[in-house]
Formats: structure tokens, C-alpha cells, sequence
């Protein structure tokens, strides 16, 4: 009898147990029917199939050698005079023998010698007098009435940035502001495009560039934000932010400075001051957040009363810092300039805690040692002489420049230089006896103490309507340029005379011989 | 302000007889270049050997070894320059008059002596 497959059913089952694992193994069981139909269950059969196991191997790839290879640039380490040995000395002793006499001989000729006198030589082509090169602006700013706050040159010298905002509002303002930068060294240099244009939410009060980075630059707002731009990175230039927290600025940020950090000099923080009487140091963390390390708070209470000073309006106690600058021969010696119009000697190295109630992540402390006597109004500027360890100049909205001495609380020296306000002082960094003024009437004040120290020796007239120049700086490498900003929305960049840019040949003892007399 | 004379092997200003070498070499070392430095109007004073390393100094390091290599280099070609156009010459002192003031270079076989003066203008 043939058994034919009718009406088949095929059951699948699986095997129990190795669940999850992974030979398994299928059983398949043909239920058979023979043809006639007569009891169905008599010619049953049963069959199994199963796969072979499938076999399976592990292989794994992995590179087994590797070399870890890293390239960094380090910041140049100084190099020293190797140690002498004791060796070299009788010959050494025996060379000084031999010149000795013939050196001394020439030290004095040299020094009773008149050959050279009045004898001088030109080097550089002469510019006598002061020229302007570039007339910059963005049309957009200039569009919405925004005034040029606060110019900045980079490390190299080549590009200038300036910073919209407004200096003449007196509530918060949601005014959307731009920093542009120019880079003057670039063939077909556009003054109304500038080579970089960031967009800022807030009006931007200051600026400056990284002391060794060309491209970054800091920058403080009016909502008291601290924000760090790459100006090379046109998609995305903001680099860090302090964003709004407990520990940020509560009102409008007038200055930042970077600063080298305590222990890696070639690291920089920046160092922001504004009215609500903080002064504020950042660190750039890697997750694009400024962090605070460190805090000054300026108390009324806790300034030193050395110089007899109004008598603050009742419940205030902070007093609002407005300009600072640091000091180039002790880096831990900074000046501050305030809204009472009196600076004030401060170290970062103060111990003592500040008494103010002001939230902060960071203990803040008193920076205070010495208030200085004060101007007829708030300072504007202040700037640290470059030349000579003690002076320090202040402009304030009483239109005079005060001459400092670090020594002393009383000016050495009063100028009055307008009848309106001074927005900004800058020593010059080549000429020791030469700094330069911006005044509330369109004008840039250049002083020679050396010829006078009674009236201007040049004065720029920037603005054709009067309207203020706000802010101005020198450019440290190439020392014949001058940036300064005015109202107009416009940065104007100055070509100085020859008579500004080169030092003549006894200027740093004039410096220290005016500093003594004035002081006496 | 007398005039020195430029007897050879005299030191007008030692009395005794030439010092043992050793201990008594450095502190003759000393004693003339601290002489040199107190000179009127000297800003500072340096010894360089003939590889153009610094092994005396009054200046800080960087401003010194900046000094070393570039007045070594100077002098080593104002030598040839002096050699070129007269074989039989040499060259005796070194002298770079510059807006702020006079440096002084003592070339020898060995060493070179450095000397910043500020002259009086």
C-alpha cells in the first residue's frame, strides 16, 4: 500500500529547554494519512529532522602595535646662564688683565666726549604731522544710532576692533549690538565692511583682545554678561559666556582686562569691573562657561580713610568701579577708577573678606589699600605708566586729568582739558613723557610733558558736530597708529607724527625727574 | 681723572705681586669686572666665551644671552670685514653707538668683553 501523503499536517515543534540558546533544533513530524481514509490513525509515522549544528567561530581584529604621537607648541622657557667653573678663571683672570685698562680708557672718552652731540639720525621716513588713515564704520550700526564704546588692537597689530553700544542710556535696554573687527593689513580693506561682524544681544560696554591669541577677544555687556569671541570663526564665534547666574555682574560691565592666570603664565583669565562695585576673575572652562576663581567687592565701609570723600547717599554701600588698570611693574597692583570720582590702590593679594551681602560661589574680598583724593565726578578712565612704576592718570567727567603718584593720595599734577567730560586716558607706550585724551567735544588731546604741561601739544579734531569721542588706544607694535572711537558710530585710526613715536635719548629720567619735582 | 697707561703685564692698581691662581684668580675675576661696572655711567657688564655662551654677568638672563649671540656674531664678522681688506690687521675694540647708548665690545682669542655704557648727553 502506497502511503500517500494527503491531507498532511506539519507540526513544528520546537525542543524544549535550550531556550536563548543558540543551536537549536527543529523537530518536524509528518502526521501521514494513508488514502483510504479508514482509521486514520493507523499507519502513523513519525519522523524527525533536525539541522546540523551550525558551527560558528570567534575572530576578533585588532591592530596590536600602536604609537601615541603629539605635537604642542610650549611656551618658550628662558634660558640661563650656565653655571661658570672654577676652571676657566686663571685665563678668564688673565683676559681681564690684558683689556681692563683699554676698556676703562674708552669708558672715559666716552663719557667726557662731546663727538656726538646733536647728532642725529633718520631712519624712518619723517611724518610731521598727524594724519588720518582709516575712517571705519558698519553702516547697520551706524544706522541705529550706536556709539563705538570701546576700540581694541590685537597682539599683532593688525586688526582693530571696536565695540556698539551706548553710553548715554539710563535703563536696560534689549538693544541688539554688533563687535566688528578689521583687519587693516589685508589688501582691499573695506571701511564699511569690516572683516569680521559678531551679533550681540545686549550693547557691548568694552573690549579686549587676548594678550597672545590674535583672534580671541572679551568682551563686557550691559546686562553684565562676560562673553569671549574667536573673530577668525564666523559661524560660531562665541567662544565662552558667563551666562546669568548668581555670580555674574548685576549691572553694567565698564572694563575687562585679561589677566596671565597666578601659576601658568602662558594661561590668561580676564578680569571684569562694573558698577555694582564687583571686581570679577574668570576662567574659561572647557564646556564654552566662564567660571568664577576669584572676587573683589568694593564696601563703602571698608575703604581706607586716608582722603576725606563724600558722604554716600544713605543705603549704599557699594561703591561702583568704572575703569581699571594694572600696573606694569607689580602685576598684582591694579588701580581702580570710581563712580565717586576718588581711584583707589588695590592689590590682588588682599586677604581681607569683603562685607557685602552679594551672592557669590567665591569668597570675595576688600582689594582696597589707599583711596587717592578725589576728582569733581566719576572717573571714566584710568591708565598705569608704562615707563615708571608710581604714575597713573585718571580722566573724569570734570573734564580734568589728574597726574598720580602711587606714594601719595593727592594728585601731583590737575590739567583741565575740557569743559565737557573725558571719556578715555592712554599713556603712550613709546614716549614716556606722552599720553593721549578723548574728550566729550569730538576731539583727541595729545600732551608732551616734555614741552608743555599746560595745553595740548596737538589736538584732533575727530568729529566734525562736536559729538564725543568715547574711547581711543594705541597700537603697542606698531607705534605710530592711534584707534579712537566717537559717537558717530565711527573708529578713526590716527597716523602720529614722528615727534610721538620715537623716544628720545633721556626720556625715562625726565620722566622720574618730573615725577620727583612735582612731588616735592 | 687720570690716564691710564697701557703698560703690558702692569696692573696699575694692584700693589702686590700676582695673586696664586685658583681661589685668588676668581676674586681678581671679580674685583675687575665689579671695577668696569662702577665706572660712570655703565649699565652693565658681561663676559663671553668663544662659542658666544655668557659665563659672567651683571643683566638678567634673557637680556644677557640676547646680548651674547647677537654681539658674538657681530664681532666675529667685523673681524673678517677688518681681515678681508688688510690680512696683516686685526681687529682691537668693537664700538655700536646707538640713540640710548654705547656698547663696548673687547674681542680676544677666547673671550669677549661686553660693556653697556649710557654716555653722558
Amino acid at each position: 500500500m502506497n502511503t500517500e501523503i494527503q491531507d498532511s499536517q506539519a507540526r513544528i515543534t520546537k525542543e524544549e529547554g535550550k531556550e536563548g540558546a543558540f543551536e537549536k533544533t527543529w523537530s518536524i513530524s509528518f502526521c501521514t494519512h494513508s488514502g483510504k481514509r479508514r482509521s486514520s490513525l493507523k499507519n502513523l509515522k513519525k519522523r524527525s529532522c533536525q539541522t546540523a549544528s551550525i558551527s560558528t567561530a570567534e575572530k576578533a581584529a585588532q591592530t596590536r602595535k600602536h604609537v601615541d604621537a603629539q605635537v604642542q607648541t610650549e611656551a618658550p622657557v628662558p634660558v640661563s646662564v650656565p653655571p661658570t667653573s672654577l676652571h676657566d678663571d686663571p685665563r678668564l683672570a688673565a683676559f681681564l688683565r690684558r683689556v681692563e685698562a683699554m676698556v676703562i680708557r674708552e669708558l672715559n672718552k666716552n663719557w667726557q666726549s662731546h663727538a656726538f652731540d646733536g647728532f642725529e639720525v633718520n631712519w624712518t621716513e619723517q611724518q610731521p604731522t598727524v594724519t588720518c588713515l582709516h575712517t571705519l564704520g558698519y553702516p547697520p550700526a551706524q544706522g541705529q544710532g550706536l556709539h563705538v564704546t570701546s576700540v581694541s588692537w590685537n597682539t599683532t597689530g593688525s586688526v582693530v576692533a571696536c565695540a556698539y553700544g551706548r553710553l548715554d542710556d539710563g535703563d536696560w535696554s534689549t538693544l541688539k549690538s554688533f563687535v566688528c573687527a578689521w583687519n587693516l593689513d589685508r589688501r582691499g580693506l573695506n571701511p564699511r565692511q569690516p572683516s569680521a561682524v559678531v551679533e550681540v544681544p545686549s550693547a557691548v560696554m568694552c573690549l579686549a583682545f587676548h594678550p597672545t591669541q590674535p583672534s580671541h577677544v572679551a568682551g563686557g555687556l550691559y546686562s553684565g554678561e562676560v562673553l569671549v569671541w574667536d573673530v577668525s570663526n564666523p559661524e560660531d564665534p562665541l567662544l565662552w559666556r558667563t551666562g546669568l547666574t548668581d555670580d555674574t555682574h548685576t549691572d553694567p560691565v565698564y572694563q575687562v582686562v585679561w589677566l596671565p592666570e597666578p601659576r601658568h603664565s602662558h594661561r590668561f583669565q580676564v578680569l571684569s569691573v562694573a558698577t555694582d562695585g564687583k571686581v570679577l576673575l574668570w576662567q574659561g572652562l572647557g564646556a564654552g562657561q566662564l567660571q568664577l576663581t576669584d572676587g573683589f567687592a568694593l564696601v563703602v565701609q571698608q575703604l581706607p580713610r586716608n582722603a576725606k570723600l563724600k558722604k554716600p547717599p544713605r543705603g549704599e554701600t557699594e561703591v561702583g568701579a568704572t575703569a581699571v588698570a594694572f600696573s606694569s611693574f607689580d602685576p598684582r597692583l591694579f588701580v581702580l577708577g570710581t563712580e565717586g570720582g576718588f581711584p583707589l590702590k588695590c592689590s590682588l593679594a588682599a586677604e581681607e573678606a569683603a562685607l557685602t551681602r552679594m551672592p557669590s560661589s567665591v569668597p570675595l574680598r576688600a582689594p582696597a589699600q589707599l583711596t587717592f583724593s578725589p576728582h569733581g565726578g566719576p572717573i571714566y578712565s584710568v591708565s598705569c605708566s608704562p615707563f615708571h612704576r608710581n604714575l597713573f592718570l585718571s580722566a573724569g567727567t570734570d573734564g580734568h586729568i589728574h597726574l598720580y603718584s602711587m606714594l601719595q593720595a593727592q594728585p601731583l599734577a590737575s590739567l583741565q582739558l575740557s569743559h565737557k567730560y573725558l571719556f578715555a586716558v592712554r599713556w603712550s607706550p613709546v614716549r614716556p613723557l606722552v599720553f593721549a585724551a578723548a574728550s566729550g567735544e569730538g576731539d583727541v588731546q595729545l600732551f608732551d610733558l616734555q614741552k608743555s604741561s599746560q595745553k595740548p601739544t596737538v589736538s584732533i579734531k575727530q568729529t566734525q558736530d562736536e559729538s564725543p569721542v568715547y574711547c581711543l588706544e594705541f597700537n603697542c607694535q606698531r607705534t605710530q597708529l592711534l584707534a579712537a572711537g566717537d559717537a558717530e558710530g565711527t573708529v578713526k585710526v590716527w597716523q602720529l607724527s614722528t615727534e610721538f613715536t620715537e623716544q628720545g635719548p633721556r626720556e625715562t629720567e625726565d620722566l622720574e625727574q618730573l615725577a620727583a619735582e612735582v612731588a616735592t | 681723572m687720570t690716564e691710564w697707561t697701557n703698560e703690558p703685564g702692569l696692573c696699575p692698581l694692584r700693589s702686590s705681586g700676582p695673586r696664586p691662581a685658583g681661589l685668588g684668580a676668581q676674586a681678581e675675576v671679580e674685583e675687575t669686572l665689579k671695577r668696569i661696572q662702577s665706572h660712570k655711567g655703565v649699565i652693565g657688564t658681561m663676559v663671553v666665551n668663544a662659542e658666544g655662551i655668557p659665563i659672567r654677568t651683571t643683566l638678567d638672563n634673557s637680556t644677557t644671552v640676547q646680548y651674547a649671540g647677537l654681539l658674538h656674531q657681530l664681532t666675529v664678522k667685523a673681524r673678517s670685514t677688518v681681515r678681508d681688506i688688510d690680512p696683516q690687521n686685526d681687529l682691537t675694540f668693537l664700538r655700536i653707538r646707538s640713540k640710548k647708548h654705547e656698547i663696548m665690545v673687547a674681542p680676544d682669542k677666547e673671550y669677549l668683553l661686553i660693556v653697556i655704557q649710557n654716555p653722558c648727553e
